[in-house]
């Protein structure tokens, strides 16, 4: 059976520390594009914490929540794109094809969640940085779009290695750097596919619900909401 | 009765072609620095990025869109109004039809090049193109995006054949009136034409099906340029109404150019013995009417997403109503209804001047109303965290600019090479009715000779 | 080749001669008439008015339909990729493509077809005269024989307010 990869997200577990977005720009390639640009909004980051405050000041509690791209099963921006450059892989990635791209930007606006983002000028890195790029991730041109790939370079190497030495993919040794490198195990991945996965399991919890879910584009990535948290002397 | 008195008809449309002043060419070289000036910034924009635009993360889309459907909707003015006023036989129209078809011709020629200006990689934009390829893949069909494409290359072929028919026998009298190299360019251009029976026939019917066929279309592409945006879920983009909306809006900013354009003809050609006080006053009505149309949408749109009250919608809502775009949007209100409403509705300021102010005021609410249209929304999607905003950055500013000064240039030199008034439709506009017919002539009919 | 014709200012002149050329018994399909304007009020221009333009452009227009057809359905099944969970063969947004071919299938026809039935572009007959786009209209016969020119000749001047003129 394909697989049907998939996520979820525990927001108990998120502190903000962003060590996923850190994880993310050093295993994709994704460039820094500085102070100036970032604050004109041209800052990339295929994974990002919202911060949210909530109640007021003092009551007032910070409250964070990853988001990167849902991948979606319906993905309206797949069906925007005129050169099919973002289209559903049949393990049901939500794919963006660099060089099919000529950058419309049409995806970017039909995406609800805003995680789409697009060069505006070609990708630099200040020396030494260029020698910790990742042999496995094109680079990308100015003009076109990029998005999350839920590692897909990861998934294909850790296929092909199973292929190899004939064996199954083991459910959590395959994982995408961001939650490789999450601390709390905040985020779960794996094939939704297999019953037995944590993430398949995981994401039929009843703390779990999808992001922006009225809008109907079936997303694969479950966020496991926060419980009920007391302050001691309430109790 | 002598036929051939025509010809001072003939003489006063053809005298642009044969005598220029210096004005003119003045007036080119300014126009076409500006145009020079909008090329050396899309150079820059190609060499450097797009990132030399004002456009970010979220608002992806900014002036080049707003642009891309002002000039869309202005190209309504010709075709589409021409088309109508020919099938309904309106004989005031004949003074009319062929400045208006122009504005069309160009207008798209001008708008379909903002797409393509604001593509991240516009050397790529011929893979819109269904074509053969080494690379095995077809457009996506389901893009509005390649929606546009289809629509767009189907209203310009049918556009252009809509405005060069009839201009067949105006060249072939052009060819013979002159001598030397223009002789030989108008005689080309002319084709052979001789005036036989079979060949007005021909033209006329042509001409009848070419106007059946150009109205759906007209409507399809602005209903299609609204797909671009009602397709997306994105906060007040998602509505049934866009379609209508659009369409409206395309012909409300097409009768505005077209009045503009007329009353800078009468002026600078010294047309005033064909562009009558009456034009201006029945487009006018025109106007009066789409105004009323467009305020009417507009309510329907903000009624029904007042009432919805859905929270990522009414975040728009509130931005454009009294927010950070509220001094837009209001500016629009005024330009589009409140300034034109009262000037068209009144007789006594239906005048040539009267309609010329509201149509510049339509022109300036209209392309708010595209960037209205366009930038709150994307400023503000869904998610809170992901809200924006936009500034146009000088580049967008000058391709704009210069856009317009390639539309007053374009127009400029075409009423150089081409009588801008239909010659021939002139001719049959004068011609006394057999007896029959003269029953049902009107009381504009004496608006039609051209001399008393 | 020989031609007779005649210039008149006014066009109740031009259908008298018309009618003349037709009472010396030419044939209606080698009397010329060239105008710079229509008259569609008069006898005269009603020659040739039969046309098959409608249905050409009709026809351009199924072809461009069936066109349009094709060209979505076949190259979307070429290289089947699903986007946003819509079918293969999206029948609601083809729709649209297939509209628009249909009418470019029928505008294209129709200019064609107008362009080859009106025999343009081509080059102008011996028998046009710079005067018809100023107004005149020109009746004449192409290629006559030189008895039957003769009296070509006869019968144009019978109408009043003409200047014939014949090209040996």
């Amino acid at each position: 059976m394909a697989h049907r990869w998939g996520m979820v997200v525990d927001l108990d577990r998120c502190t903000g520390c962003e060590a996923c977005v850190t994880a993310c720009h050093a295993e994709n390639n994704i460039p820094t594009v500085g102070a100036a640009e970032a604050a004109r909004g041209r800052a990339m980051h295929w994974i990002r914490v919202e911060r949210y405050w909530e109640g007021e000041f003092p009551e007032a509690r910070l409250t964070f929540r990853p988001v990167l791209c849902q991948q979606c099963d319906n993905a309206p921006c797949e069906a925007v794109c005129p050169t099919y450059a973002s289209h559903q892989t049949d393990e049901g990635l939500n794919a963006q094809v660099y060089n099919r791209c000529i950058g419309t930007r049409y995806c970017a606006n039909a995406c609800m969640y805003n995680v789409r983002f697009f060069n505006f000028f070609h990708p630099q890195w200040e020396k030494p940085l260029q020698l910790q790029l990742n042999p496995d991730v094109s680079l990308r041109e100015a003009g076109v779009m990029e998005k999350c790939t839920f590692c897909v370079q990861r998934i294909k190497a850790a296929k092909s290695e199973a292929r190899a030495e004939e064996r199954e993919l083991v459910d959590g040794a395959l994982q995408p750097a961001c939650a490789q490198a999450c601390p709390a195990g905040a985020l779960v991945f794996g094939d939704l596919n297999d019953p037995e996965s944590r993430v398949a399991r995981l994401s039929e919890s009843p703390r779990g619900s999808k992001l922006l879910e009225e809008y109907g584009a079936e997303p694969k990535i479950t966020y496991l909401q926060r419980q009920g948290w007391h302050e001691p002397d309430a109790q | 009765m002598n036929r051939t008195r025509n010809n001072p008809l003939a003489d006063d449309l053809v005298r642009p072609l044969f005598h220029t002043s210096v004005w003119f060419y003045g007036a080119v070289l300014v126009l076409a620095t500006v145009v020079l000036a909008g090329a050396a910034a899309w150079g820059y924009q190609l060499w450097y990025g797009i990132g030399v635009a004002g456009i970010n993360w979220p608002v992806f889309w900014g002036f080049y869109l707003t642009n891309f459907v002002f000039w869309i909707g202005i190209s309504h003015a010709g075709t589409l109004i021409s088309a109508i006023l020919r099938l309904v036989n309106a004989r005031w129209r004949r003074p009319v039809t062929r400045c208006a078809e122009v504005i069309t011709v160009f207008a798209l020629m001008i708008g379909a090049m903002f797409p393509i200006i604001h593509l991240g990689r516009p050397w790529l934009a011929f893979w819109l193109a269904p074509y053969p390829s080494a690379r095995e893949i077809w457009p996506n069909f389901r893009s509005p995006l390649v929606w546009d494409f289809f629509a767009i290359n189907t209203y310009l072929t049918g556009s252009l054949m809509f405005l060069l028919l009839p201009m067949i026998p105006d060249f072939a009298l052009v060819r013979d009136r002159s001598t030397g190299w223009r002789r030989r360019i108008y005689g080309a251009l002319a084709l052979g034409w001789q005036g036989t029976t079979k060949q007005w026939h021909r033209l006329e019917s042509g001409m009848q099906i070419m106007a059946i066929a150009i109205i759906p279309v007209a409507v399809s592409v602005h209903t299609i340029v609204s797909f671009d945006f009602s397709m997306a879920t994105v906060p007040m983009w998602h509505s049934t109404i866009f379609g209508p909306y659009f369409v409206a809006g395309a012909i409300f900013s097409g009768i505005a150019a077209l009045i503009v354009a007329m009353a800078a003809l009468r002026k600078l050609l010294h047309l005033e013995a064909y562009l009558h006080p009456v034009h201006f006053e029945n487009l006018g009505k025109l106007l009066l009417l789409m105004s009323l149309l467009w305020a009417y949408f507009v309510f329907a749109e903000r009624l029904t997403v007042w009432y919805g009250n859905e929270h990522s919608e009414m975040a728009v809502f509130w931005a454009t109503q009294r927010g950070e775009y509220a001094p837009l949007y209001w500016a629009m209100v005024v330009c589009n209804f409140v300034i034109p409403f009262p000037i068209l509705a009144l007789r006594q300021l239906r005048t040539i001047a009267g309609t010329v102010v509201a149509s510049f005021a339509v022109l300036i609410g209209m392309w708010l109303e595209r960037f209205l249209i366009i930038v709150p929304s994307l400023a503000h999607k869904p998610l809170p965290y992901t809200w924006g905003d936009y500034a146009p950055q000088p580049v967008e500013i000058i391709i704009m600019v210069a856009t317009f000064a390639a539309m007053i240039l374009l127009y400029m030199l075409f009423s150089k090479f081409v009588p801008i008034i239909s010659i021939w439709e002139m001719k049959v506009g004068n011609q006394p009715h057999p007896p029959v017919v003269t029953e049902a002539e009107d009381e504009l009919a004496g608006l039609w000779r051209a001399r008393p | 080749m020989k031609a007779v014709y005649a210039l008149y200012t006014d066009p109740d002149a031009a259908q008298l001669a018309v009618d003349a050329l037709r009472a010396e018994g030419v044939a209606e399909r080698d009397i010329v008439v060239m105008s710079s304007e229509p008259f569609e009020e008069y006898e005269f221009s009603h020659r040739d008015k039969a046309t098959w333009l409608h249905w050409i452009a009709g026809g351009g227009g199924l072809l461009g339909m069936f066109a349009g057809y094709l060209l979505t359905s076949t190259t979307q099944q070429l290289w089947p990729l699903v986007t946003s969970g819509m079918p293969i063969v999206s029948t609601w947004p083809n729709t649209i493509i297939v509209f628009e071919m249909t009418m470019l299938g029928a505008i294209l026809a129709t200019v064609i077809a107008l362009f080859v039935t009106a025999s343009l572009p081509s080059r102008l007959s011996q028998l046009y005269d710079n005067a018809v786009t100023q107004g005149y209209i020109l009746v004449g016969v192409d290629g006559p024989s030189d008895e039957l020119a003769a009296r070509l000749d006869r019968a144009l001047a019978s109408v009043e307010g003409g200047q014939v003129k014949s090209i040996a």
